[in-house]
């Protein structure tokens, strides 16, 4: 035979019938020479496909339960085409039940589809085995999955479709799940056999497109379902964290303008009340804090009284403030002591842009003299106050505007950081419900914020 | 030396590529033929293979390890629960090897003289000792698992082989697996002991040319 004629042989069909034992139906076997057990679409009992003649192995005679993915059915996941060859319904001791279809395509093999209810899961039997990296990890490469189920029993409680094993309803594997977020790793167990599957969490859409399901329940999460908030709160603090700097940087930078001595005046030593008025003071931003603050040089055991009053010019919308300076000293038995400050500080909220005048009303107050025991020279001092004329007391003002608060600077960081923090709790919740129905303590976030209800659960 | 007769039952042509693989199935009755010295002579008959939807078929081209190979011979092996083919390559160098093609896997294996195996599990198997699956092995300083050991059927063949695969030929057959994919099969018949061993791959990476069309199913991107 010419080798041209071999290319152009036509494509080998793909699917056998065969005719059921039990009911005599028509079974399609969509894997021939894969496949070891069919189960009869018609009748639901199973088949040994292993030799030409088909066999009976189990008989039932009941109608095939309906599917969410009808068996023959196809769809395209990541890329390549699978058709639904077999279902599975098994479930775990503790009553948790799940779905496996079996999926097939000639020349990528086979691949598991498994669903909850909730998402489904592309699984693939691995080559590999993963190793343990401690306790609680196993790693597969380079990628570290966290233990989620321990070994337990899982059971077949229906079958239907086609197998690469000796089906039964009622076979039971020991299998235990270690996650991470967006996949799981599977081991499954039997008296032969160790054998491991990675399943990859699938898009609902992406199932929805390729085989038509409804979307499933999505509370609580899967184990291996990656947290929303878990991808865009690492960036997140990172953008928080920048903003932080610049904000420190811009603070420092721009925050503050040098004080300006608007005037130095002297106080009435007899404790008359005076009026000074100075201006303009001009403010530029929109809305700005402006601070005052006074110093009294040779202010000594008596006080001066300041009321500011900030006029704009224009409107003459008036802010005021109170300041205060005072300062005694002494000496006694432990030694000289002094008390008080000779400065004073004060400042106005939010003022707005505008020329200012600032009229301070002060006064001072003292002793006109005091006598005080110096025990450093074991005399009595005369101390004659301001009434002396090198005591003539005198208050310095200054003033500045437009620096901004310390408070909208935290203002500032609560709305970047008011965000996060939702994200970060949102996160914590999904990430307690997710871990809730593992067998192992939580990890993460969830295992700061356990309870001791948890711990004694 | 490549050496084309005609098959002493039927009369058609078959052509034996390599003294080592004296072994063939005849295109077109399956009677198994057997070079030697003397010349070809008829030794029993295949059965048909069973239709089955491997991607792999005799004619097959590919590459793997910087050689090219061409699939020329299969055996299909069958145990009480199931069935695999066995695909033998022959590689540019002249040299061959199996590629393993089971339940949507394949392993490509060479055979390797048993003799050369130190490992007293396998030695004590290769005597006639039964395998324990699950138990660890170490060869060539590499942990192996024993993962399956029974009885196997040789049921049919096709194409160029390097032993006369008479049907109803039963070996003893163990299989072993590596953490990272490597694997090895150890077969006892009542004659010798045969080993083999080598790595699991993806049809991808055999980048194969002349795989087996089936109607509705679209070749895979890399095979078009």
């Amino acid at each position: 035979m010419p080798p041209e004629t071999e290319l152009q042989l036509p494509a080998a069909p793909a699917v056998k019938a065969l005719a059921c034992p039990a009911c005599g139906g028509s079974v399609a076997l969509r894997a021939a020479g894969y496949s070891v057990s069919v189960v009869c679409q018609y009748c639901s009992s199973i088949l040994d496909v292993t030799d030409p003649q088909v066999k009976l192995i189990t008989e039932y005679r009941q109608a095939a339960e309906a599917l969410e993915i009808q068996l023959g059915s196809r769809g395209t996941l990541r890329g390549i085409e699978w058709e639904a060859i077999g279902y599975l319904q098994r479930s775990a001791a503790d009553g948790g039940a799940w779905d496996e279809y079996l999926l097939f395509n000639p020349y990528h093999g086979y691949r598991w589809l498994i669903t909850d209810g909730r998402g489904w899961s592309l699984g693939e039997q691995l080559t590999v085995s993963p190793s343990y990296s401690d306790y609680e990890t196993m790693m597969l490469g380079d990628r570290a999955y966290t233990r989620f189920y321990e070994d337990s029993s899982a059971r077949v409680n229906y079958v239907l479709g086609e197998f690469y094993w000796r089906v039964a309803v009622g076979e039971e594997v020991v299998g235990a799940d270690w996650v991470r977020p967006g996949s799981m790793l599977s081991r499954e167990k039997n008296a032969h056999e160790v054998s491991w599957t990675r399943s990859i969490l699938l898009d609902h859409k992406e199932m929805a497109e390729a085989f038509g399901v409804q979307k499933g329940a999505s509370w609580p999460p899967m184990p291996h379902q990656p947290s929303p908030n878990a991808a865009w709160l690492g960036t997140g603090f990172k953008i928080f964290a920048g903003m932080f700097l610049l904000l420190t940087v811009l603070i420092l930078a721009f925050g503050g303008t040098s004080w300006v001595t608007a005037g130095r005046f002297p106080i009435a030593p007899d404790g008359t009340e005076r009026t000074v008025t100075l201006g303009p003071i001009h403010l530029g931003h929109l809305y700005q804090r402006v601070e005052i603050r006074a110093d009294v040089p040779r202010l000594e055991n008596g006080w001066v009284d300041l009321d500011y009053t900030l006029v704009d010019r224009k409107t003459q919308q008036v802010y005021e403030a109170y300041g205060a300076a005072e300062r005694y000293s002494g000496s006694d038995s432990d030694g000289p002591w002094t008390e008080g400050s000779r400065r004073s500080s004060i400042s106005v909220a939010s003022v707005p842009a505008g020329d200012y005048d600032l009229v301070v009303d002060y006064k001072g107050n003292r002793w006109n003299s005091s006598t005080t025991w110096d025990y450093a020279r074991g005399m009595s001092v005369e101390d004659p106050g301001w009434l002396n004329q090198d005591n003539q007391p005198e208050v310095v003002v200054e003033v500045r505007g437009g620096a901004l608060f310390a408070s909208s600077f935290f203002i500032a960081l609560l709305l970047l950081g008011l965000p996060l923090l939702i994200g970060l709790i949102r996160h914590i919740q999904f990430d307690k419900a997710r871990q809730a129905e593992s067998d192992f303590a939580p990890t993460g976030f969830a295992a700061l914020t356990q309870s001791s209800e948890d711990d004694e659960e | 030396m490549s050496l084309s007769v005609n098959c002493p039952n039927c009369g058609a042509e078959v052509v034996f590529r390599s003294a080592a693989l004296p072994a063939r199935v005849c295109d077109y009755c399956h009677s198994l033929l057997s070079r030697s010295d003397t010349g070809v002579m008829v030794v029993g008959k295949s059965s048909p293979l069973p239709f089955d939807v491997s991607p792999v078929q005799i004619g097959m081209r590919g590459r793997i390890e910087d050689q090219p190979f061409e699939v020329i011979g299969r055996v299909r092996w069958a145990w009480t629960d199931g069935a695999w083919n066995e695909w033998l390559l022959l590689f540019g160098d002249g040299s061959h090897g199996w590629l393993g093609d089971a339940m949507g896997q394949f392993m490509l294996m060479r055979e390797r003289p048993f003799s050369q195996v130190q490992t007293r599990t396998l030695k004590d198997i290769g005597k006639g000792k039964e395998a324990v699956p699950g138990a660890e092995i170490t060869l060539d300083a590499r942990k192996l698992t024993i993962v399956d050991a029974r009885d196997v059927l040789c049921i049919a063949a096709e194409g160029e082989l390097p032993f006369t695969p008479t049907p109803g030929w039963r070996v003893y057959s163990v299989d072993l697996r590596g953490p990272k994919g490597e694997c090895a099969s150890l077969q006892r018949d009542t004659l010798a002991t045969s080993f083999y061993q080598g790595h699991y791959v993806t049809l991808a990476e055999l980048a194969p040319t002349g795989l087996r069309a089936f109607e509705g199913w679209t070749l895979p991107a890399y095979a078009a």
